[in-house]
Parts: C-alpha cells; sequence; structure tokens
C-alpha cells in the first residue's frame, strides 16, 4: 500500500505539472459539492414522496421540479471539474443522455423505443404497458424487478396492432360498423345484437384472413430466432393476449384469446387469432358496456416459450371466501395450466396462511386422470396421468412454501391481492406465466360492513411500541416478524416476508428490498441511497425513528402503519385488509406514469459497490447514478489531494501541543496565514474541529494511551513505541510528519503511531446527509499472523459500532455516514481512544481467541465514556 | 340559488381545478372524510354550478385555462359571501396571495401539498363557520 503511494508520487514527479490549486479553493469547491448533492438526494426524494400518495400535485409541479433537478446535476458535473481539474466528458455525455429522455418524456413521447414492433421480455416493466400490454408489462416487472422466472419470449407490440389494422382496412371498418350501430348495441334489443354480432364476424375474418404487415413479420422472425438459439429450434410457443386495459381497470378475465403450443411456423397465425379475439361479440360487449372507448382497443401479443409444466395452477393471495380469513389458495393440476383456469378439470385444493410460515390450513386432493400437455407437433392434447399419481397431491410441502413466499412477494409489490398462474417444470423452476390483481370487493375481504370503522376499532386495541418517530420515506402498511440486522453478513439470513430493522440505512440493503414487508431504521434520512431503493421497490420504511433497535428484537410479531406512523405489537390484519382492497385511481393517473416514467431516468441507483468495475463515468443511467459517482470522486480526490500535495497548497501548518506526543502538524482551512514562527504552535483549545476535536477528546479521555495493553510479552520492546515516527522505521514513504487539514466541520487526518498508520478523513456537520467518517488502519511491525489479528479485531470494533468494514490482511477500512452531528463525534471520540489502544495491540493477540476478548476489553472501556456524554 | 346545503348534515365542497388528477385526488380523499364533494376540471361547468346552488366550501386553483379563478372567486363571494373559498395554486407568489384575501378567500395553499394540509384547512373552515353562525343565534 505504501509502497505504492510512493511509487506513484515519484511518478507525479514526471508528470507535467498543472498550476496548482490552492487547498482552500479545492476544499471549497468539495463543500458546495456536498451541499448540491444535498440538494438533489433532497429534490428527488420529494419528487419521490409525490408518488407516495400522500401528496397532491399537478403537471406544472413536474415540469419545473425536472428542470431544477437538471440544473443542480449540471452544476454539480461542473463543480466535480474544477475539483478534480478534468473534463469529465464521459459524466457529460452520460448526463445529456439522461436529460434528453427527460425531455422527451415530458414532451409525450416516450423515449422507449416506441417505434419498436416487438420487444424482448427483459425489457419490459410497468412503464412501457402502452406499448407491451399490461399482462406483459406486468410479467416484465415480475421478472426484471422481482426477479422471478417467466417463460422466456418477447411482445408484439401495440404499435404493430395498429400496424396490422391499418394495413388491412379493419380499423376504418371498425369505426364505420359501430357508428352504424351507434349506441343501439347497448339498447339490447334483439335486432342490434344481431348486428354487433354480424359485424364482429367481418371483423375477426378480415383480420384472420389479413395479411401482417411485412415489418412486423420481420421483426416477429428475428426475435423468434432469437429464442430458438436459446431454447432449440423445436420450442413451442404460448401466444396470449396483453391488451391495454386488460387486467388493470377493466379485468377482461378470460375473455382474450390465448393460443398454446405454437410452432415457430405458426406463430403468425395464432397471433392473427388473438387479434380476432378481441372482436369476438363477447368481449366487444364487455367493452361496450364499460365505457371502453374504441380508439382504446389495443391488442399487444406476447410469445413466450412453453413451460414443459409438470404440474400447473393458479393462486389466489387472498382466499375469496369469508370463512378463510387471512388464507390464500392454491388450485393445482398436472401438466398445463389451462384446464385450471377455465375450471375443465379436476383440482387440489389448498388453503394455506398468508403469514409466514405459511402453514397449510387444509388440503383437498381430487382424482386427476388426464393432464393437458403440449404436442410435440403443435397444440395440446390430453394425457393420462400415471396411476400412482392421479390420486396424489400434486404439490410437496416445499412447493406450496415456495409458491407462497413467490406470490407475496408479487402481491407485496403491487399492493394489491394477485391472481398468480405458475407451473413448476421437472427441474423445479418455478415459472410465473402472469400475475394480475384480484379483485376483490372490500366487503369481502371484510366481515365487518363498514371497512374504516373496523380499521379504527383494530387499531386503538393494538399496543402502540412507538409511533410518530421518524420519517415516513414510502407509505404502506406491513405486517410481520422483525429482523434485526446487525451488519451486512446477517442480510445473507434475512426471512421472506419479515421486517428489517437495522441501526443504520445502507443501499447494501438492495438484496433484501424483494424479500421485506418493511424497513425501520434507529438513523437515516429520507434522502439516502436507501430511501430511494424503499420507493422503487414501494417497501414500506421509516427511517431515523432513534429507538427501532432499542425497542425491536428478532422474531417480534409486528405491524408498521406508515400512514399513522406507528409500530404496533402484534400483526393487526385489518390494517393490512384496508389497504389491499383501498381504492387507488390516483396510480391510473396520466401524471402519475409520467411522473414514474421520469423518476426512472432519475432515481435508481446502478452504482452500488464503489469496489465494482462497473462504478465508472460511463456506466450512469440516472442522475442519482452521476451524484453518487461524484460524491465517492469527490471524497477520492479530496484525500488524495492532501495526501499528495499538502506542500505545496499554500495553507500554513502549526504544530499541535497535545499531552500525546502525536507530532501532529495542523493546517486550519479557516484560519488565515500565521505571522511569525512563534505562533506556529497550537492547543487543542484552539482548534475549531469539530472532528478533530472529537477524536482528541477521545484520545485524551479514554486514558488508552497512557494504559498498557493486558500482558505485554514484549514490554521492553514496545516502549520505544510510544515515540511518534521515526524515519527508521517501516516502509519507506514522504510522511514524516502527522498531518491534519481540518476546517470546522472537516478533518483529514494522516497520523502514524510507532509502526501503526491511521488516516481518517471526516466531515461533521448539521447536515446529515454530508456527515462521513473514513477510517484507516494499517500497521506492522509483529508477524504477519498478529497483524491481521489486529485488524480483526479493530474490524470487530469498527462493527459494533455500526461502521461498515472492510479487512484486507492487515488494512482495515472501515466507513460510516449520515449520522446526526452528535453521533458522528461520539464515533470520532471513539476513533480516538481505538488509535491508542491499538498501538501496542498486535503484541498480545497471541491466539485467535484473544480477538474477541480484547474488542470487549476495550468496548466496556470505552462504553463508559459514551454514556457520560450521553446524560 | 338554491340553499340546499347540508343534506344529512354534510358539508358540501366543491373543487375547480383544470388539471383533472387534482380532481381525482380530492375527491375521494373528502369523501372519505365524510364530505359531499363535486369537482369540476371547467370553470365554466363550475361557475353554472355555484349559481343553481351553494356550497359549504369552495377551493379553487387561480390559474387555468378559460377562467381565471381569482373572478371565479370574486363571483363565489358576491353569491354566497359565507363560502369559506380556499385558494391552491402551484404559482404562488405574494402579491397573488394577498390579492385572494383581499377577495376574500380563507386560505392560500400551494401545490403540490399533502392531503392532510388541506384536510386541516377545510375543519378549520368549518370551526370557523360553526362560531359565526353561533354568534349570528346568539
Amino acid at each position: 500500500m505504501l509502497n505504492l503511494q510512493g511509487i506513484r508520487d515519484m511518478f507525479a514527479f514526471w508528470r507535467p505539472k498543472k498550476p496548482p490549486v490552492p487547498f482552500a479553493v479545492q476544499f471549497k469547491k468539495f463543500e458546495m459539492i456536498l451541499t448540491r448533492n444535498n440538494a438533489i438526494l433532497e429534490l428527488m426524494a420529494d419528487m419521490g414522496d409525490k408518488l407516495s400518495g400522500e401528496y397532491v400535485f399537478d403537471g406544472q409541479y413536474i415540469i419545473s421540479a425536472c428542470e431544477r433537478l437538471g440544473d443542480l446535476v449540471f452544476k454539480l458535473i461542473s463543480d466535480l471539474s474544477v475539483l478534480t481539474q478534468r473534463k469529465n466528458v464521459d459524466l457529460f455525455l452520460a448526463f445529456e443522455s439522461i436529460q434528453h429522455q427527460i425531455e422527451e418524456e415530458l414532451a409525450g413521447r416516450h423515449s422507449f423505443p416506441n417505434a419498436s414492433l416487438t420487444m424482448p421480455l427483459e425489457d419490459l416493466n410497468r412503464d412501457v404497458s402502452e406499448e407491451a400490454g399490461n399482462k406483459l408489462a406486468h410479467l416484465g416487472d415480475v421478472r426484471n424487478l422481482l426477479g422471478l422466472p417467466t417463460p422466456d419470449g418477447f411482445v408484439i407490440t401495440s404499435k404493430a396492432f395498429f400496424d396490422f389494422m391499418a394495413h388491412n382496412d379493419v380499423t376504418r371498418r371498425v369505426e364505420e360498423g359501430l357508428a352504424r350501430l351507434d349506441q343501439g348495441a347497448l339498447s339490447g334489443s334483439e335486432a342490434d345484437e344481431g348486428a354487433l354480432d354480424a359485424l364482429s364476424r367481418d371483423i375477426r375474418t378480415r383480420i384472420l384472413e389479413g395479411e401482417v404487415p411485412r415489418p412486423v413479420a420481420q421483426q416477429i422472425a428475428a426475435m423468434l430466432d432469437v429464442l430458438a438459439s436459446r431454447h432449440g429450434r423445436a420450442t413451442l410457443f404460448a401466444v396470449r393476449s396483453s391488451a391495454w386495459g386488460e387486467d388493470a381497470e377493466f379485468s377482461f378475465a378470460g375473455q382474450y384469446e390465448s393460443v398454446l403450443g405454437v410452432p415457430a411456423v405458426k406463430v403468425l397465425e395464432a397471433y392473427k387469432r388473438v387479434l380476432a379475439g378481441a372482436y369476438s361479440p363477447e368481449v366487444w360487449r364487455y367493452r361496450l358496456h364499460r365505457n371502453y372507448k374504441e380508439n382504446e382497443t389495443a391488442m399487444a401479443v406476447g410469445c413466450q416459450a412453453m413451460v414443459e409444466a409438470e404440474v400447473s395452477g393458479a393462486l389466489y393471495t387472498y382466499a375469496p371466501l369469508a370463512r378463510e380469513e387471512d388464507a390464500m389458495v392454491i388450485s393445482a393440476t398436472w401438466g398445463l395450466g389451462a384446464p385450471v383456469v377455465d375450471g375443465t378439470a379436476e383440482t387440489d385444493t389448498y388453503f394455506i396462511d398468508r403469514t409466514p410460515s405459511h402453514a397449510v390450513r387444509s388440503a383437498e386432493i381430487a382424482h386427476k386422470p388426464l393432464r393437458l400437455t403440449a404436442l410435440a407437433g403443435g397444440g395440446t392434447g390430453q394425457a393420462e396421468v400415471e396411476p400412482a399419481l392421479r390420486d396424489a397431491p400434486c404439490l410437496s410441502p416445499a412447493r406450496i412454501q415456495r409458491l407462497a413466499q413467490t406470490a407475496m412477494t408479487i402481491e407485496r409489490f403491487y399492493k394489491r391481492p394477485q391472481d398468480v398462474e405458475w407451473s413448476f417444470d421437472a427441474q423445479d423452476v418455478l415459472y410465473i406465466l402472469q400475475a394480475r390483481p384480484l379483485n376483490m370487493q372490500p366487503r369481502q375481504a371484510l366481515s365487518c360492513p363498514d371497512p374504516s370503522m373496523s380499521v379504527v376499532d383494530a387499531t386503538r386495541n393494538a399496543e402502540v411500541i412507538f409511533s410518530g418517530r421518524g420519517t415516513v420515506v414510502q407509505h404502506g402498511v406491513a405486517v410481520g416478524k422483525v429482523f434485526v440486522a446487525r451488519n451486512d453478513a446477517d442480510l445473507a439470513h434475512f426471512p421472506n416476508g419479515a421486517i428489517l430493522v437495522t441501526h443504520h440505512t445502507s443501499p447494501r440493503f438492495s438484496r433484501v428490498m424483494r424479500s421485506a414487508q418493511g424497513i425501520i431504521t434507529d438513523v437515516g434520512s429520507a434522502t439516502g441511497h436507501m430511501s430511494a431503493l424503499a420507493r422503487e421497490y414501494r417497501v414500506p420504511a421509516v427511517v431515523n425513528t432513534g429507538v427501532a433497535t432499542s425497542l425491536l428484537k428478532t422474531g417480534d410479531e409486528i405491524t408498521l402503519d406508515t400512514t399513522q406512523n406507528a409500530v404496533f405489537r402484534g400483526a393487526v390484519q385489518e390494517l393490512c385488509r384496508f389497504e389491499l382492497t383501498s381504492e387507488e385511481s390516483f396510480e391510473e393517473s396520466a401524471e402519475f406514469r409520467l411522473l414514474r416514467r421520469l423518476l426512472k431516468r432519475i432515481v435508481p441507483l446502478n452504482l452500488v459497490d464503489p469496489h465494482s468495475e462497473q462504478f465508472k463515468a460511463s456506466a450512469c443511467r440516472t442522475f442519482h447514478d452521476i451524484t453518487r459517482w461524484i460524491h465517492e470522486k469527490a471524497v477520492e480526490e479530496l484525500i488524495e489531494v492532501s495526501e499528495r500535495h499538502w506542500h505545496r497548497s499554500g495553507a500554513t501548518q502549526r504544530r499541535l501541543t497535545s499531552a500525546q506526543p502525536l507530532g501532529l502538524m495542523v493546517i486550519d482551512l479557516d484560519s488565515g496565514p500565521v505571522p511569525s514562527p512563534e505562533d506556529r504552535a497550537v492547543s487543542q483549545e484552539e482548534l475549531g474541529s469539530v472532528p478533530l476535536c472529537a477524536l482528541l477528546d477521545g484520545l485524551n479521555q479514554s486514558g488508552m494511551w497512557s494504559t498498557e495493553p493486558m500482558s505485554v510479552d514484549l514490554g521492553s520492546f514496545m516502549s520505544s513505541f510510544t515515540r511518534t515516527f521515526s524515519s527508521a522505521s517501516a516502509a519507506p514513504g514522504k510522511i514524516g510528519r502527522n498531518l491534519a487539514v481540518v476546517s470546522h466541520e472537516y478533518m483529514n487526518l494522516h497520523l502514524r503511531l510507532g509502526y501503526h498508520f491511521n488516516i481518517i478523513d471526516a466531515y461533521i456537520g448539521e447536515r446529515v446527509n454530508d456527515n462521513y467518517i473514513y477510517f484507516r488502519f494499517l500497521g506492522g511491525v509483529t508477524d504477519f499472523m498478529r497483524r491481521s489479528r489486529r485488524a480483526r479485531c479493530i474490524a470487530l470494533i469498527l462493527e459494533r459500532l455500526d461502521f461498515r468494514v472492510e479487512v484486507h490482511g492487515d488494512l482495515v477500512v472501515g466507513r460510516i455516514k449520515k449520522l446526526p452531528p452528535d453521533r458522528m463525534r461520539e464515533k470520532m471520540l471513539v476513533l480516538g481512544g481505538l488509535i491508542g489502544y491499538t498501538r501496542q495491540l498486535d503484541v498480545c493477540l497471541r491466539e485467535d481467541e484473544d480477538i474477541d476478548l480484547h474488542a470487549e476489553e476495550f468496548l466496556k472501556r470505552i462504553t463508559p465514556l459514551l454514556e457520560v456524554r450521553n446524560d | 340559488m338554491t340553499d340546499d346545503s347540508k343534506p344529512g348534515g354534510k358539508t358540501r365542497i366543491l373543487i375547480l381545478d383544470d388539471e383533472p388528477i387534482v380532481c381525482k385526488r380530492l375527491k375521494p380523499a373528502f369523501q372519505k372524510a365524510g364530505y359531499e364533494v363535486e369537482a369540476f376540471t371547467d370553470s365554466a361547468s363550475a361557475l353554472s354550478r355555484v349559481e343553481e346552488t351553494r356550497f359549504d366550501i369552495v377551493i379553487t386553483d387561480l390559474k387555468m385555462e378559460g377562467v381565471d379563478g381569482m373572478r371565479f372567486l370574486t363571483r363565489v363571494k358576491e353569491l354566497s359571501p359565507d363560502t369559506g373559498v380556499v385558494v391552491i395554486t402551484g404559482f404562488a407568489t405574494l402579491d397573488t396571495a394577498k390579492e385572494s384575501f383581499r377577495k376574500g378567500a380563507f386560505d392560500f395553499v400551494a401545490k403540490p401539498f399533502k392531503l392532510s394540509d388541506i384536510l386541516d384547512t377545510v375543519r378549520r373552515i368549518e370551526e370557523k363557520q360553526r362560531q359565526d353562525k353561533g354568534l349570528r343565534a346568539g
């Protein structure tokens, strides 16, 4: 590490020299970046809040917010360019591209390639429901956002539908035919009914005999080729409707056509059959009766590889039976699932608890002599079920569990009860074929006549664990068991459907977003990265409660209701039901959808891990990515600048007179030039730097400096280390003195004590979002095993104090951010103590067991100090 | 203009905003809270409705296509001085706020706003209307 640094510095000498920018100027720029970064995060959060359902906003708001945001991000990039003295071309290009997409959306043009005639499933999500139709757009979310397997495939878009209809002159005929019918068809007179039937026949014939426009046919062929290359030429397809409005405000359940077991050569034919299905007399009447405008009819068509289903069926996340409260129901049969949905086959029926562990309440096993199967040459046919399986349950307990968990993942996301069609194949992969909202009347879900009254009663009787604390970042209701995560490693054990309770927020929680019911944290802000993630995944979340980890423990059953911002003991199912059945037409409004699409270009964070290769300017796909990248680079830059160029930075150094021989030179950015050499000493009392003072307090008050670590076996050897670094020791490098660059809120400290080398870069101000501490420890002299034990000991201590920690050999890096200033000062105090304590630690870590022992010892000694301060 | 206000004791609210989403959000929220609500996106229909019947509370945007919200406010107050008017606008300036107060608006709420804020405002109007009635009766 140090060697590398030394080499880098050597080469730096040969680089063409730019005139150095005074450090004070760079630091000002850095502060400006923090300020703007904060403003951007807040504006993004503000816009995201508008989707939460709590605010009333209009189109004008959307336009002006986008303008402000674009302006801020542009200026932020410019700030970074000044700070780093680089042009940041990649960053500006990324910005231009995002900005262009936003302008297109605002102008009413989907920036998604809206001329596409086909789109692969991996590109689909709810924001392209106009192109892909509702069914496939939802399936896109299920696959791409929730990460659940769906059959591979593509959609033939509504654009292709319009092209087909125009190409074959059907559009005009539909319009003319309807004009002739006028409103007569709605009167229900027999003559009119007959006329609609005749029109329907005519239109369907024209569609079935029509020609698929060449560009559409070509694109379909190209998509089929891709699928054939993945799954083989013999792949059969399911060709299904995905119309506008289908599965949304109108269910059209089962009224549109699906064609199963279609070989590639017959996909065009099946496509026309599905299009024609949109004009059957039944479905047409259904539309007319619901005042569905004819120009709102658009039939996108999904084409997906057939699953070689071992067992299939449907699952309702809310059983539509009053006697089965809070249960879901699964219907299942051998083979393909069509007979289950049509109601043409005997099925096994399972009632299951909605709540984990999803216990099976009842299982009714039917006699199932036949199964539907895709035929090799195309189409489907009945086959006999093996005698042994005919009366056997077609779902194992393990599969029931998986189904239940998967369905609840989907329901949590859509915040509506779901009707899920699924299949297990022979490889035990669970495929989601379709997921649509289950239309439930509020009364169906509630035995009580007035849902709002029952909610009022239920919450009045429940014990409130805490309420009115912290900031709501995503609205909703979560009922489940608490899982307290102390560190990143704990997340690996996060149970599906639990409520995540943590001390701090972290973008690393993205890994549990899909399975979390809710999130409650002690600290954190609404503008943080995690909050954006919670909104993206619609996970009800409250941050900065201050008390979550102290009042809640793993396994507690609780109900979080963000509308009241309260946490209740136990499961208040009434709240959950009220939420699942409440009317929410807001989410169907054009403004809501526009803002959502815009936020897609703004909020998602793709650059999560600074150590990943993808953490680069050209990989920025959203404004959030740009902001995150700049923040990281700005901190890096400042550390680097002070590390390498302090000697020509123009700031005046003063020597700290302290109780411990630290040999610390201080550059105070807030103070002017120091006139005479006599003034070049500064005492701790004269320092205005919050982080440095807290650190020195920790060194002094902990008494760790003078404390001999337990059982020093090389006592005489150690005594030499109580002096500061001398040129004879350790690795080469030019840091002959210890250095701190400070301002009131900032400290960049390079401290070598004995053979240990500490770097701390910290910012502690009033704005929680700006606050961070970066701590790096590297030490030596004893054998490698002992050094790495010391590193692990420090890591353990830091983790217990909520730092995010990395250990590489004997290098320890700890990071913490976004805590209120008093908490940040506390962390600095601890670091002060830690620096003192660990000076000699490696010599006494003879066994691995000593690691825990010493970590405990340190925490025992430091804790009283914190408690005193907290009083 | 007939005075058929408060059938069954419900407070009657008229909402006028040319952006449908505002009406879509406000109408069910007030209905859930127990109010009787009519919502309009064009000022002509809203005007003819207030000519016909009296509302306890009117919530109106200021800048709309067609009719100026300020004129709508003025007309409402002419027809029914007791009606409490809440002005909602995205172009909140001190001057427009002052003018709407001078023309008799009860409160001025800048968009975007929280549902709970506007519900609170309406409850305050009701409170004041009850007090005024009490005074008149006394």
